[in-house]
This record gives structure tokens, sequence and C-alpha cells, in this order.
């Protein structure tokens, strides 16, 4: 069943070319049929769908070996429920061609995300990395941005290329995520640090982050929903799934390095956010600082860490794929992305406003939504495993979080209106639709984190 | 080996095919007309042919037979697009010195 | 800490607070001023259910312990779960009994506004969110509480969110929550961390676990508890706070969120008892910010900011009780504060309506005879604030400045001391300016409000603030006796010490009190209300703000330390990394190597000059070259 998955949303995503250039309905129609086919099929099937075939036999044995259970099951559902909604959102010109990139998008990160064999992993990993460069060729305002994301990427998916060779050779085979597989030798460290570099690039992990800012700035508000909010977290799939039962040893030797660049992706990615001007850069660099904290939560090799981080993956995921989606929306309808130019939204626009301020606030970590489950419990483990000065500098962040995400807020719906525009309208019954999901997620995450966990731990 | 099954020394026939090689060679460095490079390709793929039928001819293996025929074959498609492509390089420039066709020079 | 078992009176108390914010918040357009019943009801009905619950859990017990009830599994090692025990039952009472009140109030106060739904709507949430706090049995749900009642505040702060200068404020004072928030968050890694569990019981009954770490962890509950209740230096949200509607002011910032630090030091009182350092911190941080509180006072001019600095003041006697060990003292004076500061609030409230959202008393004067409800509500509420003997204050702030000396505190017996007649002094200062002489503004006395068309009947204002003003005389009288009623419900809850006889008796105390009191009544008085004072009042108050020492009007200089330490630094770092760090230096290095390839690539490209002859020349060169390697070697294999 996995590997309907990914072929599912392929497939619909190569049959949409086939629909005329300017249509808007029935690729929405066929995008959402998949995408709410993708997030239900996991949950109605009740294995966790394993589908295997021998690939390779020399040099070392590979499979087509794709399930989902445990972490992977909550990011097949992030992503379907994220490209659901971005689909539902996506209002530009041509829009049959941005929900086929969506589609393609989702199978190939299904790939990803279902792969149980590093091989397969490693390729669909450089798959995914094609359908937001389309976008950013055909939406974006700098096509140097396309190619910085791409290129930039890339470096990253060659080294995890390599590593995966070479993993491949030394150990006899690379069908081991999700077994206890473990690998160690005097290749170990160098085997790591090409799959480290490869997650920390998509990560993204200071310093290996200036592709973001300008692909999340540049993307269509729906591809930069799915980007930020699922692909992201490609990278830090990969440090649970790969680098921290695989290579433990290693990454244990590396784990001070990984935990010094996740406490400076914290507090850089903070401070930048706090002097931006741009809403959706604002945001980028908020994602860095962010990421970071599940980063740290995964070198801190705490169990109760990396339960938060799986619900701070899940959480981050909902809150900026929401926050994404609003920010398109009022970029929209003010045809600007500087705070200095928007205000008064919420005059106007209750449900806008409201939306954007549910959004805001999981991103600061309000307690009773998602992101405050995620950060208490991660920096709870962390201290556990004997970090004090990392959980204590993590925290300053959340202070910092709290001042950016206000001013973000508070520039755009408070204040005297400013009127750039004559006509401003309130959410639209699909725009509302896209993000409602989004958010009652992150409510419900937030009261009640622990079912993310029982579907973990199962 | 046998000699009676190769009456001409084999040597005569790795000498003819290598003269035919070379010919080819000096064809396609020397000329400039496209169509004459493409012989002169042809010239270089028949003298390995030559050498593939002598030595299977001598060694009496038969994969030298199915080699030459893989071969023309290849060669066939070969000249196909060539041709193909010399004729639309004519048709847009009506000219097909290949030293002016340089479109792609880095 | 109370008794197990199924009280569904629990969940009414804690939920029907939110069904009321959700029903206003979703119907809000189409209720109107109908929401104010729906916003009333939802925290009348938790009040009677507060009571309901307690004798419910009384008679089941025998004893005062009070009640708990499981909820859930929020994560693994984080077990949630509902208390009411007499300490959480008086906060718990304030909160929907004050409340209620308040809110009753607030139908008068917002009568005109169009977003009155809106208003019920996060004062419901407020409710609510503050139940959270001081229901929850543990930690991390205290700290969802303490997270969830900074939004309420931050809305409430921020309601009028067309004026800039309120907008600025919410976010200063939800800012400054935050740190208190992660302050909390980090004592909970260290009571993770050690004893393994986030309930006040197992805590509690684990506080040797902590050695080493007992004081920090007391330390950063202390910060968090200073943030929310504006102990200093975290103070400076609170006078700015006062941009929100006054009734905000008097049931969020003065009667009960702002009292949340008092209610986690008194709950944790176990921490506090085994850590005398601890104690010492949070005593003295306490008595200074009684003391700077005061002062404060004094400077200021816009009746809600004078208030505000009252609510910081007397916070810091409330928190000086509790962190000395006199934690019965430190909650009596919550419970009776409660009460006049509410009313002091409401009162200001109705004047402030009277003259058309004028605050600042150098315009006000004379409105005895305009306001008579708020103005004797106000004098019986002034008077308990300001200790006079048998009104509410009195008794309270007797036993936290005894309390200090009793448990080795001199010094902070002193502070206190001199604090009460600093008070005495400004509040009858307020009173007299606002309350005497003739008026000083330009509003007509027949005016009619500029805000709507329409007004509620007077009295649903008045009659709050008569009632607050009957239980700022009255609330004290259940600290008194030889076993007071107070002193019964907090037989179980609080450690009962037997601590020597001090040099100075209580008798003693009560009269230094009455004299330093009586001294600041006096001078205001001689300053504000003598018949010389009231006929050159525009020219006396005009010449006081003009001499007033910069250090009292720049507010001891910590708003500008606080920007100076931590939001320039953050600003200029910001922008360093943000405009020249980051796409100049780490972005600079990529577009190095970009760069690098770049002219790699030149180099290379030479060869590619698309001359088909010139390649066809180096592959055969190439491949004389492998001929003649092969050659030498003399064989091909």
């Amino acid at each position: 069943m996995a590997l309907v998955l990914i072929l599912l949303p392929i497939l619909a995503g190569c049959a949409l070319f086939a629909l005329p250039r300017g249509d808007r309905l029935w690729s929405r129609v066929i995008g959402c049929a998949v995408a709410a086919l993708t997030f239900e099929l996991p949950l109605l099937v009740g294995n966790d769908g394993a589908f295997a075939v021998r690939w390779l036999s020399r040099p070392f044995t590979a499979s087509l070996h794709f399930a989902w259970s445990g972490v992977s099951l909550w990011l097949v559902l992030l992503l379907a429920l994220c490209t659901f909604c971005a689909i539902v959102a996506t209002n530009v010109a041509q829009t049959r061609t941005l929900i086929a990139l969506l589609l393609l998008l989702e199978g190939t990160m299904m790939g990803v995300f279902t792969a149980r064999d590093i091989l397969a992993f490693a390729l669909f990993w450089d798959l995914m990395l094609i359908p937001p460069f389309f976008a950013l060729v055909e939406w974006g305002t700098h096509r140097e941005t396309a190619w910085r994301f791409l290129i930039y990427n890339f470096s990253g998916g060659l080294t995890l290329l390599l590593a995966t060779a070479a993993f491949g050779i030394l150990s006899g085979s690379t069908d081991v995520i999700g077994s206890t597989h473990q690998f160690a030798g005097s290749w170990a460290p160098w085997i790591f640090a090409g799959f480290a570099f490869a997650f920390a690039v998509k990560t993204p992990l200071w310093p290996l982050h200036t592709w973001m800012p300008a692909t999340y700035a540049d993307s269509p508000p729906p591809m930069v929903a799915v980007i930020s909010a699922v692909q992201s977290k490609a990278g830090l799939y990969g440090f649970i799934v790969i680098a921290l039962p695989c290579l433990r040893t290693a990454m244990a030797d590396w784990r001070w390095l990984i935990i010094a660049l996740a406490l400076v992706s914290l507090l850089y990615g903070a401070f930048i956010a706090l002097t931006q001007t741009d809403t959706k850069r604002i945001v980028a660099y908020s994602s860095l600082s962010h990421l970071g904290l599940i980063v740290l939560a995964i070198a801190s090799f705490n169990p109760v860490a990396l339960q938060g981080a799986v619900v701070y993956i899940v959480a981050h995921g909902l809150f900026s794929a929401a926050l994404f989606l609003i920010l398109g929306y009022m970029e929209e309808r003010e045809e600007t992305r500087s705070i200095s130019k928007l205000g008064g939204i919420g005059a106007n626009n209750p449900k806008l406003a409201g939306a954007f301020t549910i959004a805001a606030l999981a991103a600061l970590g309000l307690p009773g939504l998602a992101g405050f489950a995620g950060e208490i419990v991660i920096l709870t483990g962390v201290f556990k495993a004997g970090y004090l000065w990392p959980a204590l500098i993590a925290l300053v962040p959340i202070v910092i979080a709290s001042a950016y995400m206000l001013r973000l807020l508070q520039d755009a719906i408070n204040g005297p209106v400013i009127a750039t525009l004559p006509q401003r309208r309130d959410l639209t019954f699909a725009e509302a639709l896209a993000v409602a999901p989004l958010l009652a997620a992150l409510l419900f995450i937030g009261i009640y984190p622990h079912a993310i966990l029982t579907a973990v731990l199962r | 080996m046998r000699p009676d099954l190769l009456p001409v020394a084999l040597a005569n026939y790795v000498g003819l095919a290598s003269v035919i090689f070379f010919i080819g060679v000096a064809g396609v460095v020397v000329r400039r007309n496209p169509l004459i490079m493409l012989m002169s390709i042809e010239l270089m793929w028949n003298a390995a042919n030559l050498l593939f039928l002598a030595f299977a001819r001598a060694w009496l293996n038969n994969a030298g037979h199915i080699f030459a025929f893989l071969v023309i074959t290849v060669a066939a498609a070969e000249a196909a697009i060539g041709l193909a492509i010399v004729v639309v390089v004519f048709r847009s420039r009506a000219n097909v010195d290949v030293d002016e066709v340089a479109l792609m020079k880095g | 800490m109370g008794i197990d078992g199924a009280y569904p009176l629990l969940f009414v108390i804690w939920l029907v607070p939110l069904a009321g914010a959700i029903v206003n918040w979703a119907f809000g357009p189409q209720l109107k001023r109908s929401a104010t019943i729906i916003g009333s009801a939802a925290i009348g009905i938790p009040f009677v259910a507060t009571l309901m619950a307690w004798n419910a859990a009384t008679q089941s017990s025998g004893a005062a312990v009070g009640a708990h009830q499981n909820l859930f599994s929020w994560m693994p090692g984080f077990d949630f779960g509902l208390l009411l025990d007499p300490l959480s039952l008086i906060w718990a009472l304030i909160i929907t009994g004050v409340g209620f009140l308040i809110h009753a109030y607030s139908v008068g106060y917002m009568w005109s506004d169009s977003a009155i739904a809106r208003f019920f709507a996060y004062m419901n949430f407020f409710v609510f969110a503050m139940l959270t706090l001081v229901l929850s049995d543990n930690f991390v749900g205290l700290l969802v509480g303490w997270g969830l009642v900074g939004l309420a505040s931050y809305f409430l702060i921020g309601f009028w969110f067309f004026k800039p200068v309120a907008v600025a404020a919410a976010r200063k004072a939800f800012v400054i929550n935050v740190v208190g928030d992660v302050a909390i968050m980090f004592a909970i890694f260290m009571m993770f961390a050690k004893i393994g569990s986030i309930t006040f019981a197992n805590v509690f009954a684990h506080v040797g676990a902590l050695d080493g770490w007992l004081f920090w962890t007391c330390l950063f509950l202390f910060i968090g508890a200073a943030a929310k209740s504006a102990q200093i230096p975290l103070h400076t949200w609170l006078p700015d706070a006062m941009e929100g509607p006054t009734p905000v002011s008097a049931l969020i910032h003065a009667a009960t969120m702002v009292t949340a630090g008092v209610y986690l030091v008194a709950r944790c009182w176990p921490l506090w008892n085994a850590s005398h350092s601890a104690q010492l911190l949070v005593g003295t941080i306490g008595g200074l910010t009684a003391l700077a509180g005061a002062l404060l006072g004094i400077a200021q001019w816009d009746i809600k900011r004078i208030l505000a600095y009252s609510t910081m003041s007397q916070i810091g006697y409330m928190i000086m009780g509790v962190g000395v060990g006199a934690y019965q003292a430190g909650v009596a004076h919550f419970f009776t504060h409660a009460f006049f500061k509410a009313c002091l609030f409401l009162g200001a409230g109705i004047v402030i309506h009277e003259l058309a959202d004028e605050q600042d008393i150098r315009r006000m004067g004379g409105m005895r005879s305009r306001a008579p409800v708020a103005f004797f509500a106000m004098f019986a509420a002034v008077l308990a604030i300001s200790g006079f003997p048998g009104f509410a204050g009195f008794f309270s702030k007797d036993q936290v400045v005894f309390g200090a000396l009793e448990h080795g505190h001199p010094w902070l017996y002193a502070v206190g001391i001199v604090t009460a007649g600093i008070t005495a002094y400004y509040m009858f200062r307020l009173f007299f300016v606002t309350f005497f002489g003739t008026y000083r503004g330009d509003v007509d006395p027949e005016h009619e409000p500029a805000r709507g068309e329409s007004h509620a009947p007077a009295w649903i204002m008045a009659l709050p603030v008569a009632i607050l003003g009957i239980f700022s005389v009255i609330a004290g009288y259940a600290m008194i006796g030889s076993n007071p009623p107070w002193s019964r419900l907090f037989a179980h809850t609080f450690p009962s010490e037997n601590l020597p006889p001090v040099a100075i008796g209580e008798g003693w105390t009560t009269a230094i009190l009455f004299v330093v009191m009586a001294a600041g009544i006096a001078i205001a008085y001689a300053r504000y209300a003598t018949p010389v004072a009231l006929a050159n009042a525009p020219a006396r108050l005009r010449l006081e703000s003009e001499r007033m020492p910069a250090v009292l009007v720049r507010l001891f200089y910590f708003d500008d330390v606080i920007d100076w330490l931590f939001v320039k630094p953050s600003l200029a770092l910001g922008r360093f990394f943000g405009s020249w760090f980051d796409p100049d230096f780490i972005d600079g290095a990529v577009r190095g190597l970009v760069t690098l390839s770049t002219e790699l690539a030149a180099v290379v490209r030479y060869f590619q000059n698309g001359l088909l002859r010139s390649y066809a020349l180096i592959v055969v060169f190439g491949a004389a070259c492998f001929a003649i390697y092969y050659a030498l070697q003399g064989t091909v294999r």
C-alpha cells in the first residue's frame, strides 16, 4: 500500500498536465481528492502498508522497500494534510501547473518518508527537490533563487548518495531503516558526515541556511507552505531514522558540534527575525530558530527529548504551513510583504486576523497549542540528559520569539487601517477551509499531545 | 590456427583495416563538409567490421559476426541521425560548414 | 493534597467560563449586548459551583483538605488533574466572585462599545485561564494557565487595537510575561530531572531530592512569579497595562492575575521552607517592590497609574509575606486586597466614565457630588488600603508586617512600616484631589456620553462598586479572634510553627502602623485638602508636577535600563546578523564557492571552442596516447 502513496500523487500530477492550461476547477478537485486519499489511506489500512522488492544485489543489497510506521506515519499524515491545504489554498495564475507540482512534490516526499532503504531514500530525496525548483522558476521573481535552492540542496543530495554508497558497500545492505542495524568502524564518522551534511542543508542548520530565506520568500505560498512545513522535516527525519539508530556511535562523537550548531541556529534565527521587515522572511528565520530546537533534541540522545521532537515536528509543520498560507492571503490582498506597509487588517477581516493570531501564537509557543507541548518536552528531556546550559540558552529564543511574532502579528492586524487597496475582503470559504484543519490540529495536539506518541510507540 | 581456413594471412586484414581506419580519421579531422565527415566515420566503422570478421574467422568465434551486425545497425542509425541533423542545419543556415556550427561552445 | 475522587463540579467551575468565551466569540456579532448575560452567567455559575464543590469535598473528607480529580496523561510523565484545596479555593472564589461583580459592572462600562461581545469573550477566557492556573494539580498545568492568562491579558490590554499605545503596552506585557513563563519552564526541568514528576504532591513530598538544585528551582519559580506579579525588576509592564478598559485593570491587573505570583509562592511553600536563601530573596524583592511602588505612586497623575503602582506595592507586601514564611498573612492580604483594589478601580472607572475618559486627576476635583457612590465606596477602600483599623486591609497588612519581624527580618519589618505611611499619603492624595474642591476640567456636568447613543442604567455600575466597598470593610473579620475561620481553613495547608517571641509585640506593631498611617493621611490632608490648598488647587498642582523629582518621573529608570540592557542590544544584534553577517559573510562564503567554480570553468571552457574538428583531433590525440602507452608496455591485456 505504501507504493500507492507514492505513485498515486505522481501519476495524478502527471495527468494534470493533460488538462488545459487555464483549468482551475478540475485540477483542484483532482488534487484535493488525491491528497485526501493519501491522508485517509494510512488511517484506513491497519498495518504498516509494507511493500518490498529486491532492487540491487551487487555491490550491496538494496530493496525498493516502503512502509509507514512510527515517526514516518506522522510525517506521511502531515504531508498529506499540508498538501491538501496547500491545494485548497492555491490561487495563482496557472493553478493547474502549481497543483500538478504540488502533487509531484507530495509523491516524491512520500517516497522519502516511507522508504525503508537508504538508497531509495536518497533517490526520492533528490527527486523531491525538482518540483519546488520549477515552482521557483515559474512564479519566483529571481531566477537565481531557483538555482540557489537546487544546487545547494543537490550538493546535500550528493553527499547523501556518496554516504549511502559507502554505507551499502561497507555494511552489505542499505535496507536498514527501522531495523536495529548499527554501523561502526573507521569509516563511520565520514559516512555520518555525509548524511549529516545533507540533512543539515535541508533542515536547515546554521551556517548552511542561506538558501532558505530567499526560497521561502520567493516561492508561491502553497508551495512554500509544503516546503517549510514538511520538506524541511526530511532532514530531521533523516537524523531520527538513519543517523540516530544506524550511526549512533559516530553521531555521539559529533554531538557537541551538532548541539553547538543547533544553539547557534536557535539564537541566530531569532535575532534576525526580530529585525526583518519582510513578513515571509520573518517566518523563514523563525523556522531556522525552531528547527534548531528539534536538532538539539535529537542530538541530546534522550528519549523524552525525542518524544518532544516528534511532537514539535508535527507542530512546526502545522503552524508554519498555516503561517505561510495566511501570509500569502495577506500578500494577495495588500500586494506587499513589508510589515511597515501593513496594518489594521483586524478591523475589516476578523477571520483572517483570528486565523493569523492562532497560528502566530502557536509559533511563539503559547501553552495550550502544539508548539508549547513540543518545546517543554524537548527541553525537559535535554535538561534531563545533563545539558544544563543548552537547555538554559534554548529558553532565550522563546522569549525573543514572542517579541518577533507579536511584532509581525500586531503590525499586520492591529493599529490604524492602512488602506493600500480600496477593496478588502475577509477569507473566502476555500481560504478558510485551507487553514482550518491546520489550526484545529494545532489545538488538538496542544491539548492532548499524547495522541501522537501513542501512535509512535504503537 | 588452421591456415586452410584463412587463405590470406591475418596481418593483411589488420593492415588493410588500419589503412581504411586512418583514412577515415584523416577525413574527419581535415574535411569541413559534414557529409564527407559522415562518410569518413562510415569508413572507420567498416574498418572495425573488417577486423571483427577477420578475427572471428581466424578464431572460429561467432561473437565477431554478431558484433559486425550490431555495428552495421548502429552505423545505419548514426548515419540517419547525422543526415537528419545536417538537413536541419542546412535548412536554417543554408550552409553546412561544421566550423560555423559552434553555438554550443563554452 | 486533596482527596482523590470524581468531582463533576470541578469541571463545571473550570469549563463553564470557557464555554461562555466560545459562545461569545463565535456568535458575538449576533449576540451583541445579550453577550453580557451569557458572559456574566458564565462567571456566576462557577462561583456557586465552587462553593458547592467545597462543601461536597469537606463533607466527604470531614476536614478542609480539598478535592482532587485526575484528568488525563498529557505526555508520558506529565499527568494532569484538578485540585481544589483551601489555597485554590480562596483564589477560585475571588476569581469568580469578584470576577462576577466586575463582569456585571462591565455591562454598564462597555455598553456603548460595538465590540462588547468580544470583550466578554476575552473576559470569560481570562477567567477560564486563571481557573486553569489555580485549579491545576501540577506545574505544567499551572504553566499552561500561566501562559493563557498572559494571553488574555494581552488581548484585553490591546482591546482597543486601533490605539498604538495600547498595542505597544500589550506587546510589552506579553513579552515580559514570557520571560516569567520560560523561567517557570526551567524550574520544571529541574524538578522533572531530579524528582521525575511534575505534580505538586510528588514534588513537595520529595523536596530533598532537589538537593543542590533547590535554590535554583526556587529562584526560577520566583522569576516567573515576579514577572506575573510585577515585582522588581520585571514590573514595568503593569503601569502600561492600564491602557486597557478599566474593568480589565480591576479584574486582571489588580484583583486576580497579578496575584498569581503570590499563589505560586504560597503553593510551593515546601520548597521555600527548605531554602532559607530563597526565602530571603523573595522577601527582600517583595519589600523593595512594596517600597518602590509606593514611592512611584506619589509621582503619578493618571488615576489608573496611581492605582497600578499601588497594586504593585500591595503585591509587594503579599510577596514579602509569603516570602518570609508568613503564608497565611500573605494570602490574607491577597484576599482583602482583591476587594478594596477592585473597588478602587471600579470607582475610578465611574469617575472616568463620568468625565468622558479623562484620567488625569489634575483635571478632576469635586467629584464627591458628581459620583457619590464612587465617593463612599472608594473612601472605604482607601481606608482599607491604608490600613485604617477596622477596615479589611488593616488586619492583613498588620499580619504581613508583623510576620516579617516574627520570621526574623527586622529590615523588612521597617520597610513595611515606612511603606504603610507612604501608602496612606498617596492614596489620600488621590482621594482628596479627585473628590474634594471644585471641578478643574472642562467636561459639562450635564454632558451626554459621546461614544454611544444609549446608556445602561446607572445602578448596574454602582451596585458592584457598593458591594465591593462593603467587602472592603468586612473582609478582614475572617482573620480576627482567637481561632479565626481563616486559620481554621488553612490549618492543614500551611505548616504551623512555634516562633520565638519578638522584641516588639503585635500590639505595638499595630500601634506603630497606626501612627505612621495617621501621619501619612495628615500630610496628604495638609497638602491637598485644607481650605487654602483647595482654593489654590490648580496652581499648586501645576507647581507640584513641575517640581516632581526626575528620578520618580522617570520611574527609577527601570524602563531605560531594560531598554539599554536587553532591547537595544537584541535589535542591534539582529540588524548586524540580518543585514551584514548573513548576506555578506555566510552567504558571501557560499557565493565565494560559486565564484571559484566559475573561475575554474573559465579555464575548462577554453577547450570547448565549438569546433567539431578540433574535438575530433583531441580524440585522436587521446587515442594515440593510449596506443603509444600500450605499445611501450608491449602488451594489451
